[in-house]
Parts: C-alpha cells; sequence; structure tokens
C-alpha cells in the first residue's frame, strides 16, 4: 500500500492532468499516438510503482469521466500494467540513457497491446478509439482473421505510443533542475546521475 | 450534445450521488449479462426514457454522436466482411446503452456533492481530494498546454512538416508543462501539509446529500436485478 504524502497527494492531480494535456499536443501536432501516458511514467520514474498504480487508476477514471465513455474503465489493466513496467524499467535504469528508454519503450508497447488486446475485441468487438478501429478495419478488408486485425492495429499504435512515451520522459528527467529531483527521492537513481 | 455535469433539477438530479451511480454500474453489467439480441436494445430504450424523465436529453443526443461511428465499423467488421450482424447488433446496443447510463450518471452528480457524499460515509479524505483535485486540474492544465503551444509558436516553434519534425516539437512543449506541474506540486504540498490532510482524521461534511428510501430501494433493486441476470446467465 502507498503511504499518501503531502507531495504525492499533490503530484497525483497534476500528473493525470500531464496525461490528458500531452493528448492535447499530440492532436495538435497530428501524430497518430496518444501519448496518454506520460504523466504514469513519469510517476512512476520520481516516486516508484505504487504511487503510480495510483495515477494510472486516478487517470484512467478521470478520462473516462472527462470522455463520457464507460468503455474506457475496462482498459484500467492497461493503465496500471504501464504503471507496474515503469516503476520496475525505472529501478532498472532505463532512464539513463536514450537508447534503453527507447528500447524499454518498445517492450512496454508489445505489453500494453497483449493486454488491450483481449479487452477491445471481447468486451467491444475490437471497435473503440477511432484510429485503432479504421486500422482493424481495413485489416479485416484485406481478409486477416478478426482477432490478429484488432491486435495488429493495437500493436502498430502502442508500439509508436509507447516508445515516443519513454523517449520524452527520459528527456524531461535530464532536463529537470538538481533542485526538483532532490525532492523525489527516486529520481535522482532513475536519471542515473546526481 | 453534453459531457458532464448539467445544472438541473430532475428526478435523477434530486437523487443522491450513489444512486445514479449504481444505476450506470448497474445497466452496464447487464449488457454484459443479460442474454438475446434485443436486451442490450431494450436496456437503451429505458434509459432514454429514464433520460426524457429527468430532463436531460441531451445525454440521448451525445450518445448517439459517439456511437453512430461504432455502429459503423461494427457493421463492416461483422456485418459486411464477417456476414452475422446479429453479432454486430449486440455489441452495438451494449456499447450505446453503456455511453448513455453514464452519460446521464455525469450530467446528474455534480463532483462536489459526490465528495461529500463520499466523506460523509468516511471514506479518507486524501481519496476524495484526490478525484476532486484532479478533476479541477485537468481543464487548468489543457489551458496550460494551449498557452504553451502558443507561446512557442510565437518563438517560431513549427507545428507542421514531416512526422519526424512533428515528433522533435513535442520536447519543447512538454517540458514547460512538466516543470511548471512539478514547481506547482511543490506549492500545493506545503498547503495539504499545514491543513493536515494526510493527518487521517476523519471530516465532517457541511451539507451531505440525504439519502431518502427511494434511493436505497433503487439501489438494493438494481444490484438483486443484476444478481439474479448473473446467476440465470451461469445457470442457463
Amino acid at each position: 500500500m502507498v503511504r499518501l504524502s503531502a507531495r504525492l497527494l499533490a503530484l497525483i492531480p497534476l500528473a493525470v492532468g500531464i496525461n490528458l494535456a500531452m493528448g492535447k499536443f499530440a492532436s495538435t501536432l497530428s501524430l497518430p499516438v496518444f501519448l496518454d501516458t506520460v504523466g504514469t511514467v513519469l510517476v512512476a520514474a520520481l516516486a516508484g510503482p505504487g504511487a503510480a498504480v495510483l495515477t494510472g487508476a486516478v487517470s484512467q477514471t478521470v478520462f473516462t469521466v472527462v470522455d463520457g465513455k464507460l468503455m474506457w474503465l475496462a482498459f484500467m489493466p492497461i493503465q496500471l500494467g504501464v504503471a507496474v513496467y515503469a516503476g520496475l524499467a525505472a529501478r532498472a535504469g532505463v532512464f539513463r540513457s536514450a537508447w534503453r528508454a527507447g528500447a524499454g519503450g518498445l517492450g512496454l508497447g508489445v505489453l500494453a497491446a497483449t493486454l488491450s488486446w483481449p479487452i477491445s475485441l471481447l468486451l467491444f468487438g475490437g471497435v473503440t478509439a477511432s484510429g485503432v478501429s479504421l486500422i482493424a478495419t481495413i485489416l479485416t478488408a484485406l481478409h486477416i482473421p478478426v482477432a490478429w486485425a484488432v491486435y495488429g492495429a493495437s500493436l502498430a499504435t502502442d508500439l509508436l505510443d509507447k516508445t515516443i512515451s519513454f523517449m520524452l520522459v527520459f528527456t524531461i528527467l535530464q532536463s529537470l533542475p538538481s533542485r526538483t529531483v532532490a525532492r523525489f527521492p527516486l529520481a535522482a537513481r532513475a536519471r542515473g546521475r546526481a | 450534445m453534453i459531457i458532464g455535469y448539467v445544472a438541473g433539477e430532475g428526478l435523477l438530479h434530486r437523487a443522491h450521488p450513489f444512486t445514479s451511480l449504481t444505476i450506470a454500474a448497474g445497466v452496464t453489467l447487464l449488457a454484459f449479462a443479460l442474454p438475446g439480441t434485443l436486451s442490450p436494445w431494450v436496456l437503451a430504450g429505458m434509459l432514454v426514457v429514464l433520460a426524457v424523465a429527468a430532463g436531460l436529453t441531451g445525454a440521448v443526443v451525445t450518445t448517439l454522436v459517439f456511437s453512430a461511428p461504432l455502429w459503423v465499423f461494427l457493421g463492416i467488421i461483422y456485418g459486411v466482411f464477417g456476414t452475422d450482424w446479429a453479432v454486430a447488433a449486440v455489441y452495438a446496443g451494449r456499447i450505446s446503452a453503456i455511453l448513455l447510463a453514464f452519460l446521464l450518471a455525469l450530467a446528474a452528480v455534480h463532483p462536489g456533492r459526490l465528495v461529500d457524499a463520499l466523506v460523509a460515509r468516511r471514506v479518507s479524505f486524501a481519496i476524495a481530494y484526490l478525484l476532486a483535485a484532479t478533476l479541477q486540474a485537468v481543464p487548468r492544465l489543457q489551458h496550460r498546454a494551449a498557452t504553451i503551444l502558443e507561446a512557442q509558436r510565437c518563438r517560431g516553434l513549427r507545428t507542421g512538416g514531416s512526422p519526424w519534425r512533428r515528433i522533435r516539437s513535442i520536447v519543447p512543449l512538454a517540458i514547460p508543462l512538466v516543470q511548471g506541474a512539478l514547481a506547482e506540486a511543490d506549492d500545493r504540498a506545503v498547503a495539504l501539509e499545514v491543513r493536515g490532510a494526510v493527518s487521517g482524521c476523519a471530516r465532517t461534511p457541511l451539507s451531505p446529500p440525504r439519502d431518502h428510501l427511494l434511493d436505497r430501494v433503487v439501489r438494493w433493486g438494481t444490484v438483486l436485478v443484476v444478481l439474479a441476470a448473473v446467476v440465470l446467465r451461469v445457470v442457463t
């Protein structure tokens, strides 16, 4: 169980806000990604997997409320999986260099697609977000079985999305002033220098 | 078209926040548990009647706007290429019923009333604060994101061009957003500390929502119907 300090209580709502604001940047730049886990991954690097799990859970709940689509709540396991993976990856030193962050992001992309695919297919017939649904529809039109079409569509978007997210968090961590890093005990270890 | 709370005096607005949320959760479970192609559509029909009675017809319009593209995708995947229109109809009805139930709950439950209801039930203040503060932080950070975008454009940031150029443009947008948020977290942490937010003491809401007998009957009735449907689904 995570002990909620005042700093963590203040950080989590803002990290959720970052998750949703990054989505706004992605849509403004016309990028085919969501970037809606950047805040969760950042909290994982700054405060560990427990805090990231809480951020992921609140983020998915609030995203569901803001977007008005209850179906997003079914994808809670992805946010939680991302949080645990990112926390463990940060401990393993993934954010110490750019190539490690890229490789870690690719691993997370495979994990996220593998987690989201059965939820999307079994509960909603593979039709949820319009971009992913469009790719799945095109693949189905090419006579690829529905299950593989949905997995292929999820994998294509998640690999790109999570790799960019990890690289972005690596860049953010390296740019943080030492004074900020000193306030989060795990941050210095995550970015690999004092 | 509506997403979020809409001020009003309808029957869902007068209900206890937990009642509206129980109905939304119950409809979601029933949409999966009830057998037959038509059952999700019957649920959706009942919700349309409830929406009209509660003065929230805007939620029906929003559901139609959200659902229509998904109906098209389902029709193409399962109907045109899979030649199984019944499966497409079940998924389409399920998605529409779940969407409408949730939009109705969102439109009728004010976040502040929900926090009061949670605190009145002795839910930790920290959890209630997390939900309320996050709902307030999201629009604020989205507004800040728009400001940063405009400022960086003024400084010459190009947001068009090749995919690689657009991906690189995220960095000068994300760093000021995150560093600003972390600075704000510092100020907020001090404010929360001095107010004893993490002391663990129970708090008393000033005016908690009233929980009428009818509210409790509706909630328990919904739970019983859902349980019956799940048992029926498992047995048959």
